[in-house]
């Protein structure tokens, strides 16, 4: 079957090749606030039973690829979790001889990755929960190994997570043992597949040896976006040096978002969780 | 009646084309050189209708693909309307009837799709704008050149398709 008649373009094909160019240059230029309303409606109503079937298809990928992976994870949880029973209570009962309030509960929901085919995919990740679970904006978002990125808008049931590779990426950093701090921001790309963070801003007397692997610092109190101690990656690099004042490291990221499927989104921001990824960096 | 079945045949795989998009995605290794089977629909659709209505579909799968990955809304509206319009004023031009030609169609307007988000977005630095231009778009326009052939020889008699040369 072909529908195409015996002349090639008419000029009502040219007018409506012409209106939809206008239209998209419309859609380019639109206020993000716009955008994003547009992005979401579209999701919401269009691409909600494709985004279904997508989700679905995760959740069997993962249940039956990761299984044994998957059992074996939450044994290992469940040992250290009925260890850490006692040393919760031991820790309530010192804070409490100490004047100390309670420690803030860090809350979080499981969420799947569901990738797209766009070539912009790799900077922008779709989440399969939304408000409805409990995500926020600017929720940290993050993967077995470290940090992923960041929530940066919710629908009810979905959400879009800025990666760490986009350029408008930034989190503040520090070294384990909180003795060098500085903004950790992406570099680019070395590689078809090797994206590079850096870490900038460190002051020149400071140095920081190869292999040390970089954390968020939790700057920014209470209302800091990212907690203390989720790994960024580790140091591989002294890159830009500038004579006198601050030193430049390239950082190979812990975690990098194409091989990621399953990542949890940490709601309730204002704690340590260090330790919560002890090994986690190799 | 023939050609409202014909249409309908059409429709059917163009459905099925964008639902295997989404299903099989998970299961399509790295998402960077795995198949756009909705651009695969929507070239299917492409070289067989005029290109006002090639661009005006272009533009719908388009800013779907927006709304999936909003980057840069509206570069995915402008790369796919283009791209439609092109594949099917390159249809009429080149005959495209056949599933070799088609599938280079398919690798070329793929790939140029790629080139006109990420340029229209700019919203990637320059190495890794090469690296994907280099590697991971030509890849994936091989692989949905692939899947496109397959899918214009299991539905060749729906699609009128010729097998050889």
């Amino acid at each position: 079957m072909t529908f195409a008649p015996d002349s090639f373009s008419s000029r009502r094909d040219t007018i409506a090749f012409v209106v939809c160019l206008i239209l998209s240059f419309g859609a380019r230029l639109a206020p993000p606030v716009v955008q994003n309303a547009a992005a979401e409606t579209i999701g919401r109503t269009i691409l909600a039973p494709f985004l279904y079937l997508q989700e679905q298809s995760e959740v069997i990928k993962a249940s039956r690829g990761r299984y044994a992976e998957v059992i074996t994870l939450r044994d290992s949880v469940l040992v250290r979790a009925l260890a850490t029973t006692g040393l919760e209570e031991e820790n309530e009962r010192l804070r409490a001889l100490l004047g100390l309030s309670s420690q803030l509960r860090v809350g979080h929901v499981s969420a799947q990755v569901l990738h797209q085919s766009s070539p912009a995919s790799g900077l922008l990740a779709l989440l399969s929960a939304g408000a409805n679970d409990g995500v926020t904006p600017r929720a940290p978002v993050v993967a077995e190994d470290g940090l992923v990125g960041v929530v940066q808008s919710v629908g009810p049931d979905r959400s879009v997570a800025l990666l760490w590779t986009h350029p408008d990426f930034r989190v503040s950093a520090m070294t384990r043992d909180g003795s060098v701090f500085g903004i950790v921001a992406p570099r680019g790309s070395e590689g078809p597949n090797t994206m590079l963070l850096e870490l900038r801003g460190v002051p020149y007397q400071q140095q920081v040896p190869l292999g040390t692997v970089v954390y968020t610092s939790g700057l920014g109190g209470r209302s800091g976006v990212y907690p203390r101690g989720i790994p960024i990656g580790t140091i591989i690099a002294v890159g830009d040096e500038r004579e006198g004042w601050s030193r430049t490291y390239v950082v190979r990221a812990a975690v990098h978002p194409a091989a990621v499927g399953h990542v949890i989104v940490i709601t309730g921001t204002s704690v340590d969780v260090a330790n919560a990824f002890v090994g986690a960096v190799r | 009646m023939i050609v409202l079945q014909e249409r309908y045949r059409v429709a059917a795989v163009l459905l099925l084309l964008a639902v295997l998009h989404f299903v099989l995605r998970p299961f399509m290794g790295d998402f960077r050189a795995a198949p756009d089977l909705l651009l695969l629909a929507l070239l299917v659709f492409a070289i067989r209708a005029r290109p006002g209505e090639a661009a005006v579909a272009g533009f719908v799968v388009g800013l779907l693909v927006d709304a999936l990955t909003p980057v840069a809304f509206g570069a995915g509206a402008l790369a796919h309307t283009v791209v439609g319009y092109l594949a099917a004023w390159g249809k009429a031009v080149f005959f495209a009837e056949n599933v070799v030609v088609s599938a280079g169609f398919f690798f070329v307007g793929s790939w140029i799709r790629d080139v006109l988000v990420l340029v229209v977005g700019r919203h990637m630095d320059s190495s890794a704008l090469v690296w994907q231009l280099t590697v991971w778009s030509p890849l994936k326009a091989l692989t949905t050149a692939i899947a496109g052939a397959v899918v214009l020889l299991a539905f060749r008699r729906w699609l009128h398709m010729r097998s050889r040369t």
